[in-house]
């Protein structure tokens, strides 16, 4: 079970990547846009999430290679396909990671003092990894080092950080100007299990030798972290695996504070541009850690007897020697200190025009819905078209990916959104989402890559969404 | 087009279209949960085979003329090395095949062999390489050894545990090389695939 649970729990950074949620972002007829903007304008009363069914979130993909490049049934050899299309095939920035999105509970309510402000908050699970293609490892690994006498095998190439945490947040969403929704939420990160390995340097290389046939040199700075992973697959805790989760979730585990911060700006009536900053935050790893470096540089030719030198010491061991020196040179150590790690921070922004016949205010009185009185601005349209930026901060630099949707509100509980992305794991990512409100009901599915139903298993990426809530409209 | 109000009162066909969209919300998402794949066979996986060939370098022996000429008698070097590199578990459970490269170079002004026993943990000799080179001048003398299957047996390199080296000088102990610096270089490096995963 235990191995079971931590192997999806590191195995879903294997799988895939995603954390852009193009179709849920301004989507405001979903009160989880409320999770990925906290200035987004928010159409409801109060919203509560049916607790672990308000936003479950699954991002899978991989930019490299999919899995029907590798399994499908075409007659060709599996080592061939392998050395091609990844040994051969990929690079250092490939990745193959993912994340998950599960909201344990999820509410908000607008305040009675003051109509202005509009309060949420809750607990979910978020999990997050990411691995970049060891190439030069992978290289190594599959064909040695014989044929590669002079080619630097770099440690850099290894890259990857993952995290299972659980979040407990509460956010404030506030109409600041007839034309302006700023929000903020506060983030505490119970976290759960950490490891990274990200500034790695260094290389392995095979040259000439200078006294000998060959010479191997190591030059190492690496470091691997861990938190959290050992207890888990310590056979001792086999049946303790639940409390053990269950302790750091609440809080008993590593620990971790973070913001997200938005607005939503009304430049006219029709046209708004929104912006939000999500996981500005970092966490302190200090439970059942472990991390192991390797730092030092060194060189050898196997064992090498010297004459006369070597007669001085009749006793010595040669082999155990060259051992020792190596082990002195690059010295591998183990610590237990803990280590800071920083949230991977996500950056929105969208660009909206909404159209259509401008019908009837949403409210049944002549006023803002939000405000009890106000500007035009917060009439629901019909149609909207826009674009969206999404970037996200990772170990090898910003990832970014650009969006185009058209939302269109069919009834005042049902709309439909269609998303074009383009980003480094698809330039034909179609996706669709609706929301459907029936009586104080709400649920919504969102999915991604829809071009990739004709053949699933060839697709690089991923991301189903979909959640309940029950719901009231703003009176 | 109808305007989107709270205050909507819903006709018969827009309930009939409600109803048609509420189908399409349920399936949509159990359509793109099954959707199309097309025959993977993820059985070929363990048909993966992945055996790198690694080298490096494995012994280096190097003497003077000087100390040939002051040894008394033939031997002038002998020495048991411990060396384990192939009995290692993680390698001897996993090699596959493997060569061995000598080179011999002799710049001295004498004839010289040099003697390799491998050795297992309880001093039996499983192998035994002879290499015997002419004074200078002479080329380097270059052996490749291969063990597997289309050598000697991989047990040799398996179970050896230890070297025995032993260079004898078969010439004089009084003759000068005209070479600036003269010596005997003795070089050895090893080539070997291990299967990390078996096809």
């Amino acid at each position: 079970m235990r191995y079971t649970f931590v192997c999806i729990g590191l195995l879903f950074g294997l799988l895939g990547y995603g954390q852009n949620r193009q179709l849920l972002y301004d989507f405001r007829e979903i009160p989880q846009s409320n999770l990925v903007n906290p200035g987004v304008a928010i159409p409801h009363d109060w919203y509560v999430g049916v607790p672990l069914l308000s936003n479950i979130a699954i991002n899978a993909g991989s930019n490299g290679v999919s899995v029907y490049d590798i399994f499908a049934e075409d007659g060709v050899d599996i080592n061939d396909k392998i050395r091609e299309k990844m040994v051969f095939g990929m690079g250092i920035k490939d990745e193959l990671s993912g994340r998950f999105h599960i909201d344990l509970i999820n509410f908000g309510f607008k305040s009675k003092k003051d109509p202005s402000l509009f309060f949420s908050g809750g607990m979910y699970l978020d999990g997050d990894a990411i691995g970049y293609w060891p190439a030069d490892w992978a290289l190594l690994g599959f064909e040695g080092n014989a044929d590669y006498i002079g080619k630097r095998f770099d440690l850099d190439h290894i890259k990857t950080r993952g995290e299972f945490t659980n979040v407990f947040h509460f956010g404030v969403n506030k109409q600041w100007k007839p034309n302006l929704i700023v929000g903020a939420r506060a983030k505490i990160y119970s976290g759960i299990f950490n490891f990274s390995s990200t500034n790695n340097s260094g290389y392995f290389v095979t040259t000439e030798g200078e006294r000998n046939i060959l010479a191997s040199t190591l030059v190492a700075d690496a470091i691997i972290r861990s938190s959290g992973i050992d207890e888990l697959l310590d056979d001792a805790n086999e049946d303790q695996i639940g409390s053990i989760l269950t302790k750091r979730a609440l809080f008993g585990g590593n620990l971790g504070f973070g913001v997200d911060l938005g607005f939503t700006y009304y430049l006219d009536q029709q046209t708004t541009f929104t912006a939000s900053l999500l996981d500005l935050g970092f966490m302190y790893n200090n439970t059942d850690v472990k991390s192991f470096s390797l730092k030092g540089s060194s060189t050898v030719e196997g064992v090498e007897i010297i004459l006369p030198d070597a007669l001085q010491d009749p006793d010595a061991d040669f082999w155990q020697d060259l051992i020792d020196r190596v082990e002195e040179e690059i010295p591998f150590e183990e610590k237990n200190s803990g280590y800071i790690t920083f949230r991977p921070t996500i950056l929105n922004a969208s660009i909206r025009r909404d159209w259509g016949q401008i019908g009837d205010r949403v409210a049944s009185c002549d006023c803002d819905w939000r405000t009890n009185g106000g500007g035009d601005t917060k009439t629901m349209y019909a149609n909207a078209v826009g674009a969206h930026v999404y970037a996200i901060n990772r170990p090898r630099g910003p990832q970014t990916a650009w969006t185009l949707f058209y939302q269109r509100n069919i009834t005042t509980g049902f709309s439909l959104k269609a998303t074009y992305t383009a980003d480094k794991f698809t330039y034909t990512n179609v996706g669709v989402g609706m929301s459907l409100k029936l009586g104080p009901v709400q649920a919504y599915v969102l999915a991604d890559n829809l071009l990739a139903y004709r053949n699933y298993a060839d697709t690089n990426y991923a991301s189903l969404q979909l959640g309940v809530n029950v719901l009231s409209w703003a009176k | 087009m109808r305007p989107i109000t709270q205050n909507w009162t819903p006709t018969e066909a827009d309930n009939m279209k409600m109803k048609r969209l509420l189908c399409m919300a349920l399936v949509l998402p159990l359509l793109y949960l099954s959707s199309c794949t097309e025959e993977i066979d993820t059985d070929q996986w363990d048909q993966l085979r992945v055996a790198p060939t690694l080298t490096a370098s494995i012994l280096y022996l190097e003497s003077t003329e000087t100390l040939i000429n002051a040894s008394p008698g033939n031997e002038f070097y002998a020495q048991t090395l411990g060396f384990e590199p192939f009995s290692e578990p993680y390698v001897a459970e996993r090699l596959v095949e493997g060569s061995i490269t000598y080179e011999l170079e002799n710049t001295t002004s004498k004839p010289l062999s040099i003697t390799l026993e491998y050795l297992d943990a309880d001093g039996n000799v499983l192998d035994t390489e002879l290499f015997v080179v002419p004074a200078q001048p002479t080329p380097v003398l270059v052996r490749e050894v291969n063990y597997g299957t289309t050598g000697k047996p991989l047990s040799i390199l398996l179970n050896t545990t230890e070297i025995r080296v032993s260079a004898l000088n078969l010439g004089d102990n009084s003759s000068v090389s005209p070479e600036p610096d003269p010596k005997v270089k003795f070089r050895t490096a090893a080539e070997f695939t291990i299967n990390l995963k078996e096809g």
